[in-house]
């Protein structure tokens, strides 16, 4: 209908797969470099090696700051899976009033520029002398992973019949029993999905941290400090993993959704 | 309504509504308070004034808009012929088109922002790309300058445009576009006097938002501008970790947020009009 001419056909794949193409070639190329022998950025590699990943692994600040940021991504996942998941809740079946203005502040940390956000945190810690702290940190995390939680669970819950609940309660369950026995199961694909996000998010949050985080080196804060001193092989092998790690989260999440035919209504 | 039903389901809310009150609100207003004080003299206004006084900050916010802007237009050109192809797809090449977009989406800001180091530096592909095909003797410099900060942002911020835009292409109804066509209109009037208008509501949202995230953009300018580029964020971060001014970062802060306020605020208006 709007194919016309078989060149425009063509000029359209081109510059899709153009598009494609820079989206995807820093990725693609990040890759075989973590892989090289040499120690000058150079592409092909002039011979494989594993000494960028030797490094890594051999150097117990990088290991250091994987424990942090492993550490850092469990606790405010799960604060910000267990927090969000309440709330996405109580927005989508509650009617108390200011749900929208409950909501609108909940998606804040989406929505501010991230930067704003790691002023204010930097300034109001600061206030309170917890600047530099764990505690600081982990809130902050949790916080800024709350947005994609309700995202993600509001949509399920509001997938989910509520007459089931009721169903549940009039024949006298518990609102406990109803929650472990009735929604869970039906959510779990989603708060699976919820709770990858929310530690994915949390693993590469770089800015927030570099500003409040004091001592605590996390592996993004490591290798933005030192993307910015010089450009270190060391990095590509960093990249390359949390790459895989990326990968492996979303193909999980993928899996267990289209298990549960529920990929769709999460994609788009 | 009874008083029962205007707090039912509250208590769900309330924890995380007292971590945001704590953690989030109370910061920023105490950061948009900071810029409206000064010690032993209570409410002012000089903060503000010192910020158009000084050249420099005008310099650093005409850069951020113009490199905003800038990125922002390449994403589109990039982006709506992207959406456009991914839309005629079969299944399984569609499948496998929104699963390279939405992937970067997740990697790490700072690995797609790092490997362009690799690819866009002086002994880099590209450049080893255009000296063989004879285009330029010396290699071009794309890093360390606003070109490669550019190029850097217009990636990271490439989905954000493609995947509602797809989204809204995906719902026109391929009926309508027939209509047209055996009413005998040419595949170029087709194309926009129907489809593109159809869309134009996902692409101003889609724009509106990347604008935005142009704006606060603190990472790839960091890494990619290597100090040369200086956008908003940066001046904040130096205005807060070196030369500590906590009172101006606050006012250009409060500025920032507005802008971004406003602008997100007619970007909710098209994202609604483009999903109803």
């Amino acid at each position: 209908m709007m194919d016309g001419s078989p060149w425009t056909r063509r000029a359209l794949a081109a510059m899709g797969i153009f598009g494609l193409a820079f989206l995807t070639v820093p990725l693609v190329i990040v890759i075989p470099m973590s892989f090289s022998s040499a120690k000058a950025l150079t592409f092909p590699p002039p011979s494989l090696s594993l000494r960028w990943y030797e490094t890594f692994f051999g150097d117990p600040r990088w290991m250091e700051a994987m424990a942090t940021s492993t550490i850092v991504a469990l606790i405010s996942s799960v604060a910000a899976l267990l927090l969000g998941g309440l709330a996405a809740y109580g927005l989508r079946r509650g009617t108390f009033a200011g749900r929208d203005w409950a909501e609108g502040n909940f998606m804040g940390p989406l929505i501010v520029p991230t930067i704003i956000v790691a002023i204010a945190l930097y300034l109001g810690l600061a206030k309170i002398g917890l600047l530099g702290s764990f505690v600081g940190l982990v809130a902050a995390h949790t916080l800024l992973n709350v947005p994609l939680v309700i995202m993600v669970l509001g949509v399920a819950i509001r997938a989910f019949d509520a007459r089931i609940e009721q169903v549940a309660w009039s024949l006298g369950a518990s609102w406990w029993y109803t929650v472990r026995k009735v929604m869970l199961p039906n959510l779990a694909p989603s708060v699976f999905a919820a709770w990858i996000f929310a530690f994915i998010g949390s693993f590469d949050e770089v800015i927030v941290t570099s500003f409040i985080a004091g001592k605590y080196e996390t592996v993004p804060k490591k290798m933005f400090n030192e993307l910015i001193l010089e450009v270190n092989p060391t990095i590509t092998a960093v990249a390359t993993l949390l790459i895989a790690l990326t990968v492996l989260a979303l193909a999980a999440v993928a899996l267990t959704l289209s298990r549960a035919g529920k990929l769709k209504p999460t994609l788009v | 309504m009874n008083s029962i039903k205007r707090f039912e389901g509250f208590g769900f809310v309330a924890p995380l509504l007292v971590l945001m009150v704590v953690a989030f609100n109370a910061p920023i207003v105490y950061m948009l308070g900071l810029a409206f004080w000064e010690k032993g003299q209570g409410f002012t206004l000089e903060h503000y004034e010192d910020l158009f006084e000084a050249p420099v900050y005008l310099r650093v916010l005409g850069n951020t808009m113009r490199i905003a802007l800038i990125a922002t237009i390449a994403n589109v050109i990039i982006g709506y012929p992207l959406a456009h192809w991914m839309r005629g797809l079969g299944s399984r090449a569609r499948m496998i088109a929104i699963a390279l977009v939405v992937l970067p989406f997740w990697v790490s800001i700072l690995v797609r922002t790092y490997a362009w180091i690799v690819v866009l530096g002086n002994g880099g592909l590209v450049n080893r790309f255009l000296q063989w095909t004879g285009l330029t003797d010396a290699p071009v410099s794309f890093l360390y300058n606003e070109l490669g900060v550019t190029i850097g942002m217009a990636n990271v911020l490439l989905p954000f445009l493609v995947l509602p835009l797809f989204a809204a292409m995906i719902r026109i109804d391929d009926r309508l576009l027939q209509a047209a066509a055996s009413l005998g209109a040419p595949p170029r009037t087709i194309f926009w006097k129907i489809y593109f208008p159809l869309t134009l509501p996902a692409l101003a949202a889609g724009t509106l938002l990347v604008f935005i995230l142009c704006l606060g953009f603190y990472v790839t300018p960091a890494i990619l501008g290597g100090g040369r580029v200086p956008m908003i964020s940066n001046l904040l971060d130096t205005l807060i970790n070196q030369i500590p001014r906590w009172e101006q970062a606050s006012a250009i802060s409060t500025i920032l947020l507005i802008v971004t306020l406003v602008i997100f605020a007619a970007y909710r208006r098209l994202d609604r009009k483009a999903s109803a």
